[in-house]
């Protein structure tokens, strides 16, 4: 294995990441919500892309489309149920129920789409360059390209515009921003559904790259956690940065120490810093 | 009821739970499966409804117990009681390592990092060769817990349905006297009130892992016994499945009371075996169940039923607060 390509696949990989991460980092930073199902609208997603190339014959860019809006109508769905609870700001419940949710959707994604793997064939996955003497499809580079310019706009919307400053504001006191008259329901309805468009995204790009089953998923969850904790809560540029440097990290060290203990590799990290830089996690008290 | 009325009629209904299967007939297995997922349940139920914490580790000391059972009677030919005792301990030394790890972290965090070490350990099983990688360990022996004359062997379902039982009532004891004790008292403490507690001369960290380590053991027994009831170990063990069914039986009917996740094992295993759809529908009804109990029933189907049957007492006792204040 040579370094030029694991560094390639680490920067590929980390921009995945980041994607996949992006939706929690906003649910958390925005509206101080979590969501465990995070992994299996991911899982969901990825089965609605692959459906809609693979049996309705949509092209590809197509595809990506119905996958985000399934994911905004899962994130509104799962918001309408909790939405007691998230005014209540009960985040052990609602840290239950979404787990069940996420119990929901394999379930669901078994019965619609079947137990069998499947792989989602795009025709960006066909064309290779030549990078430094390693190879990189046109997939690879779509990633990138398209998580960049996600968090070029979000960076932009969220912390310059007044967009931003309305959803932190509910973070910060919903009702507070009640009185202010904003329309509390409808930031936390928006803020969920965009949770669900952009996980949804991040599997429409990403699912290529593996096999698509009902039980994926997991490790998206513990990926985005560890983006979210290194990044600081909340923060759109960490998250990017975290995504990138846990990207290059799980990539170097499934290329050179041990592919299958790469995620396990990913949880020593977020231990080491849970111990070191446990000030970084101020926000788990202030949301109570 | 008095004391030693309830605790009559408390034993009346366990013999006759303890008979039911036999007069149903074919069904022993199941129950001793609600028996143990119950025991299971448990172990989470103390940290989730004492400690406030939502721990999503409790599948890896279910797994702990019941690869301790695996590995050690076939790779070293140990007998049923050597496995338990090791299976207690190493859940409660997982639980110990995993506390002091988490001894800071609250909340979602907490949460998280304890489905974390869930993934990991499942990615480990899957793995490691030591613990029989994705194939897990077949060929587990029969349950044999026989001490000198006393013959206590169970090679099916039927025999092992006391063992079953047996354990269930060690465990609703061993809660029963964990709610009121020292320990106990302070959890609430801890989980209602931390500042009040740390001012009484509590400290919370200690108490949550002194907690956390004590849940660990209930699991990892369970985990034991369904190791010999399914002769089989593997990585599956880490699945949500049981990671689902122990929350929803730990809130589907109530919290801090005795029977409820009994009560929710039985009704969730109970749909599983009795009016089964298929694995995916009955993952969807598992789900939608956990979502139910919380987002629709608070305090789950007790407190529901409560206000079902008991109206007139709940609106006279909310009476005081929806009449409007009379201002001189």
């Amino acid at each position: 294995m040579n370094l030029v390509q694991q560094l390639i696949n680490g920067i590929v990989l980390g921009h995945a990441y980041a994607l996949i991460a992006i939706g929690w980092t906003v649910l958390l930073g925005v509206a101080r919500l979590v969501n465990f199902g995070h992994g299996q609208i991911y899982m969901l997603a990825a089965f609605v892309t692959w459906w809609s190339v693979a049996a309705l014959g949509l092209p590809y860019p197509v595809a990506i489309g119905v996958a985000v809006a399934a994911g905004v109508v899962i994130g509104l769905i799962m918001q309408a149920a909790m939405l007691r609870l998230t005014f209540a700001q009960d985040l052990v419940s609602i840290m239950i129920v979404t787990l069940g949710f996420g119990h929901m959707m394999r379930g669901v994604a078994g019965l619609v789409f079947g137990g069998n793997p499947q792989v989602l064939e795009t025709p960006l996955s066909w064309v290779e360059f030549e990078v430094a003497g390693s190879w990189v499809t046109a997939q690879d580079l779509a990633i990138v390209v398209v998580a960049i310019l996600f968090f070029l706009l979000l960076y932009l919307v969220l912390e310059r515009g007044s967009l931003g400053r309305t959803a932190r504001m509910v973070a910060e006191d919903p009702k507070l921003a009640q009185l202010a008259g904003i329309d509390v329901r409808r930031v936390y309805f928006a803020v969920f559904a965009f949770e669900g468009a952009a996980v949804a995204l991040a599997a429409a790009l990403v699912a290529p790259r593996t096999p698509i089953l009902t039980n994926i998923g997991f490790e998206e969850v513990i990926i985005t956690f560890v983006v979210v904790v290194l990044g600081g809560i909340g923060s759109v540029a960490g998250s990017y940065l975290a995504g990138l440097g846990l990207g290059i990290f799980t990539a170097l060290f499934g290329g050179f120490v041990s592919p299958a203990y790469a995620t396990t590799a990913a949880f020593l990290v977020l231990i080491v810093v849970l111990v070191l830089r446990p000030s970084g996690l101020a926000m788990g008290r202030a949301s109570r | 009821m008095t004391a030693p009325l309830r605790a009559a009629a408390f034993a009346v209904a366990a013999v006759l739970v303890f008979l039911l299967p036999g007069w149903i007939g074919g069904v022993h297995g199941a129950f001793a499966v609600i028996a143990i997922m119950a025991v299971a349940a448990y172990g989470l139920d103390i940290v989730v409804s004492d400690l406030g914490e939502v721990s999503l580790a409790h599948t890896v000391f279910f797994a702990a117990g019941a690869y301790a059972a695996g590995l050690l009677s076939t790779r070293l030919g140990a007998g049923a009681w050597v496995t338990l005792g090791a299976a207690l301990a190493s859940g409660a030394l997982i639980a110990l390592l995993l506390g002091l790890v988490t001894l800071k972290l609250r909340e979602f965090v907490f949460s998280l990092v304890t489905y974390a070490a869930t993934v990991v350990a499942a990615a480990i099983a899957h793995n490691w060769s030591v613990l029989g990688g994705s194939d897990g360990v077949s060929g587990i022996p029969t349950l044999d817990l026989s001490v000198g004359p006393l013959h206590l062997a169970a090679t099916n379902d039927v025999e092992l349905w006391p063992v079953a039982f047996a354990l269930l009532l060690v465990t609703l004891y061993a809660i029963r006297q964990f709610r009121r004790s020292r320990l106990g008292a302070m959890a609430m403490m801890v989980h209602l009130n931390p500042r009040l507690a740390t001012m009484s001369g509590i400290e919370p960290r200690r108490v949550r892992l002194a907690v956390f380590v004590l849940s660990a053991p209930f699991s990892a027994a369970a985990g034991w016994l369904y190791a010999y009831q399914r002769a089989y170990v593997g990585p599956d063990l880490f699945e949500t499945y049981f990671l689902v069914l122990m929350l929803t039986a730990v809130v589907l009917v109530g919290r801090r009371r005795l029977l409820a996740p009994l009560i929710g094992t039985a009704l969730v295993v109970g749909q599983e075996r009795f009016l089964s759809f298929g694995g995916d529908v009955n993952a969807i009804i598992l789900g939608g169940a956990l979502v139910i109990a919380l987002a629709v029933l608070p305090g789950g189907i007790d407190a529901t039923l409560r206000r079902l049957v008991e109206p007139r007492r709940a609106t006279l006792m909310g009476a005081p607060n929806t009449k409007p204040v009379v201002q001189p």
